[in-house]
């Protein structure tokens, strides 16, 4: 009962004071920019983080929200018209979606898309507001020992699935780590890696990092290669259909089950939902034949798992504060910045706001099967704008984004120096997702690793001897060993054999 | 039909790099791993505060540093078994590739680096917007050259004063 007054409370306080109006503006925004090329949904989130700085954190949040549940969705619409995925989270999507397209099916995708994602996002806020608040209370026994092997067992598990090359995401979730430790450290306030720079003793900004490997590196990306000539076609109508709703309510259930799950795991993020949704469905499939030819249920399995990524990447920011996606990372960044306090402690602090989340990302999912039954015809025009007019304007943002929050000239040339190292590290094939967690969980690691120490008196056996410490070091083990070639092979052969 | 003068950013992002380019990226990751070793060594300890050395500013990022050196080592060896030391990688992108990436790396920095805080930020973004755009139209023909020019100044111009009214007097932050 408590719950459902909590949740009541939560509808309640989120739908005040042109909530409707910010949710509006927020979602379209990041529907654009998930549909263009390019630009993803954690830019998103960084970018308009810089916006939220003047309103309070309700607000902000239901902004950011927005933007990232708008972004995640937009990104299917490049996928299916131009056979382009606007974020890497669509890239499942162009599989079925593209090929209906090419059909004359345009539109009927696209319903598809907008429902698949619709149950995502609901099904997984579902979850969120199940699960959440009794996970957040059992984080409350966490101690040190056990944060160390949480956020450890993020930048592994990241660094083993997020990318494909395991190696290279260690060392760019490594990487992140590293950049996390430059500047004053808490417990005697000596700048480390400053080199008697007082600006880099001052550490390097949370945001400036981010927009700059995601704003400035993505924008390099982008305006480097050839352009592609891309085929559209004539869009019938975008109504979803009610059978194709009660013909695979399986596959919604198990994506959206997938999606959330994935979604939970630290770093993982949307676009392995995807393709783990995606898979599993073709697995389950009556009519695999029609995988990668336009089939509807395979657009529907990679647009739900998606879309459920997204509440399902934000329990673990609210209930331990390590974020589940990238784009979750940046929230949960703009969470601190707002004076918000994710983590254990909120299940305590302010408990009422897990359920303003929940109420938030169904106003999201609302207002985005609005726009995804209305917005098609601008959303093609807005697509087809040149890069070499859409990414100077990016770039103009990124520079406002590095520099608003503490308006130091100094965060622009760390934008850059980000920029750079985003954009070489992706040349040479290092996933994103594992640095940005670095950068992200680098404090919660380096705190808790020397409380502990300290609490200890040097002594490492807690952080194996703990019952929770010793199941997270178990998982964090095992996640590292599933990633070396020869210990996954004998582990598929048993499953083979078994 | 319609053109869409946008690529894909994320093809290709699963493709191997080539071995000799992993054995030149491990060298690099590994001198920076015993670089950050090397630092966080010579950092203080402040036994004498804390009595154990325990929260010693230089443990975690050694420890960081310790591990990118292994883990370097570990991708350079595996490039290394892969043929990257004797095998040349293909050099990656075309001519046309490396000029476009060095005219919007160079156009970014004079803009971020040069003009930002030194010139009105509305005007800086207006002149950088132009130039990037009227830069990477350029070639798109003779025809409609002029036609690009002049929208490139306007889209400069709605750019600079767009970002000012709204950030400055709508969200009421600082611009540079």
């Amino acid at each position: 009962m408590d719950a459902l007054n909590n949740l009541a409370g939560g509808f309640a306080h989120v739908l005040g004071g042109g909530a409707i109006f910010h949710a509006l503006w927020a979602t379209l925004i990041g529907i654009i920019i998930g549909a263009l090329p390019g630009l993803t949904a954690t830019m998103g989130v960084a970018l308009l983080t810089t916006l939220t700085f003047g309103m309070g954190p309700d607000k902000a949040m239901l902004v950011l929200i927005c933007v990232y549940v708008g972004a995640i969705y937009g990104g299917s619409r490049s996928a299916i018209l131009l056979n382009i995925p606007g974020t890497p989270a669509s890239a499942a999507s162009t599989l079925d979606g593209f090929p209906l397209a090419r059909q004359g099916l345009a539109g009927r995708a696209m319903g598809i898309s907008t429902t698949g994602s619709w149950f995502g996002t609901l099904f997984g806020t579902l979850i969120l507001a199940l699960f959440a608040p009794s996970f957040g209370e059992f984080a409350l026994q966490f101690g040190s020992y056990e944060m160390f092997w949480v956020a450890l067992f993020g930048i592994v598990i990241a660094g083993s699935l997020s990318g494909g090359d395991a190696l290279k995401g260690y060392i760019a979730g490594f990487i992140g780590l590293f950049v996390a430790t430059i500047g004053q450290e808490t417990n005697h306030a000596y700048p480390r890696f400053a080199f008697g720079n007082g600006d880099l003793a001052g550490g390097l900004g949370l945001l400036p990092v981010l927009v700059g490997v995601f704003g400035v590196a993505e924008v390099l990306s982008a305006m480097r290669g050839p352009a592609v000539k891309a085929v559209s076609s004539k869009i019938d109508s975008v109504i979803p259909r009610i059978r194709d709703v009660t013909q695979y309510w399986k596959t919604i259930l198990r994506s959206g089950a997938l999606g959330t799950f994935i979604g939970a795991m630290p770093g993982l993020g949307e676009d392995i939902a995807a393709w783990t949704s995606y898979a599993a469905a073709k697995r389950a499939s009556k009519e695999r034949e029609k995988y990668g030819k336009g089939s509807i249920e395979g657009l529907m399995a990679a647009e739900t798992g998606e879309s459920a990524c997204v509440p399902g990447a934000i329990i673990p920011v609210l209930t331990l504060a390590v974020p589940g996606s990238a784009p979750a990372a940046v929230l949960m960044a703009a969470m601190m910045i707002h004076g918000l306090n994710p983590g254990p402690m909120l299940a305590i602090t302010a408990p009422e706001f897990i359920y303003q989340i929940v109420a938030m990302l169904v106003v999201a999912d609302m207002v985005k099967m609005f726009y995804g039954l209305v917005l098609v015809r601008p959303l093609l025009w807005i697509l087809l704008i040149p890069r070499s007019r859409l990414m100077p304007i990016v770039f103009v943002l990124c520079t406002v984004g590095a520099f608003a929050i503490t308006s130091r000239l100094f965060d622009i040339w760390v934008m850059l120096g980000a920029g750079l190292l985003g954009f070489v590290l992706r040349e040479f094939r290092f996933p994103m997702a594992p640095l940005v967690l670095g950068i992200v969980l680098g404090d919660l690691l380096d705190k808790n690793l020397l409380r502990g120490l300290v609490l200890s008196g040097g002594d490492l056996t807690p952080f194996f001897t703990r019952p929770i410490s010793m199941g997270l070091c178990a998982l964090t083990l095992l996640a590292a060993a599933w990633s070396i070639p020869g210990l996954s092979g004998i582990f598929r052969r048993k499953r083979a054999v078994a | 039909m319609s053109d869409v003068d946008a690529a894909s950013p994320f093809d290709g992002e699963k493709a191997p790099t080539s071995p000799r380019a992993d054995l030149i990226t491990a060298a690099v990751l590994f001198a920076l791993g015993v670089a950050i070793v090397a630092q966080a060594w010579q950092m203080p300890r402040f036994i004498e505060q804390s009595g154990t050395g325990l929260t010693a500013p230089g443990i975690v990022p050694g420890f960081y540093g310790a591990v990118l050196s292994l883990l370097s080592v570990a991708l350079g060896l595996r490039a290394i078994g892969r043929g990257g030391w004797v095998v040349r990688g293909a050099a990656t992108g075309n001519a046309a590739d490396r000029r476009q990436l060095t005219t919007a790396a160079a156009l970014g920095l004079v803009y971020a680096g040069g003009m930002v805080g030194r010139v009105p930020f509305w005007l800086a973004s207006a002149l950088f917007v132009f130039a990037f755009t009227s830069a990477f139209e350029w070639d798109l023909g003779k025809q409609g050259r002029v036609r690009r020019i002049i929208e490139a100044a306007l889209i400069g111009i709605g750019t600079g004063v767009a970002v000012m009214l709204v950030f400055e007097k709508l969200f009421l932050l600082r611009l540079p």
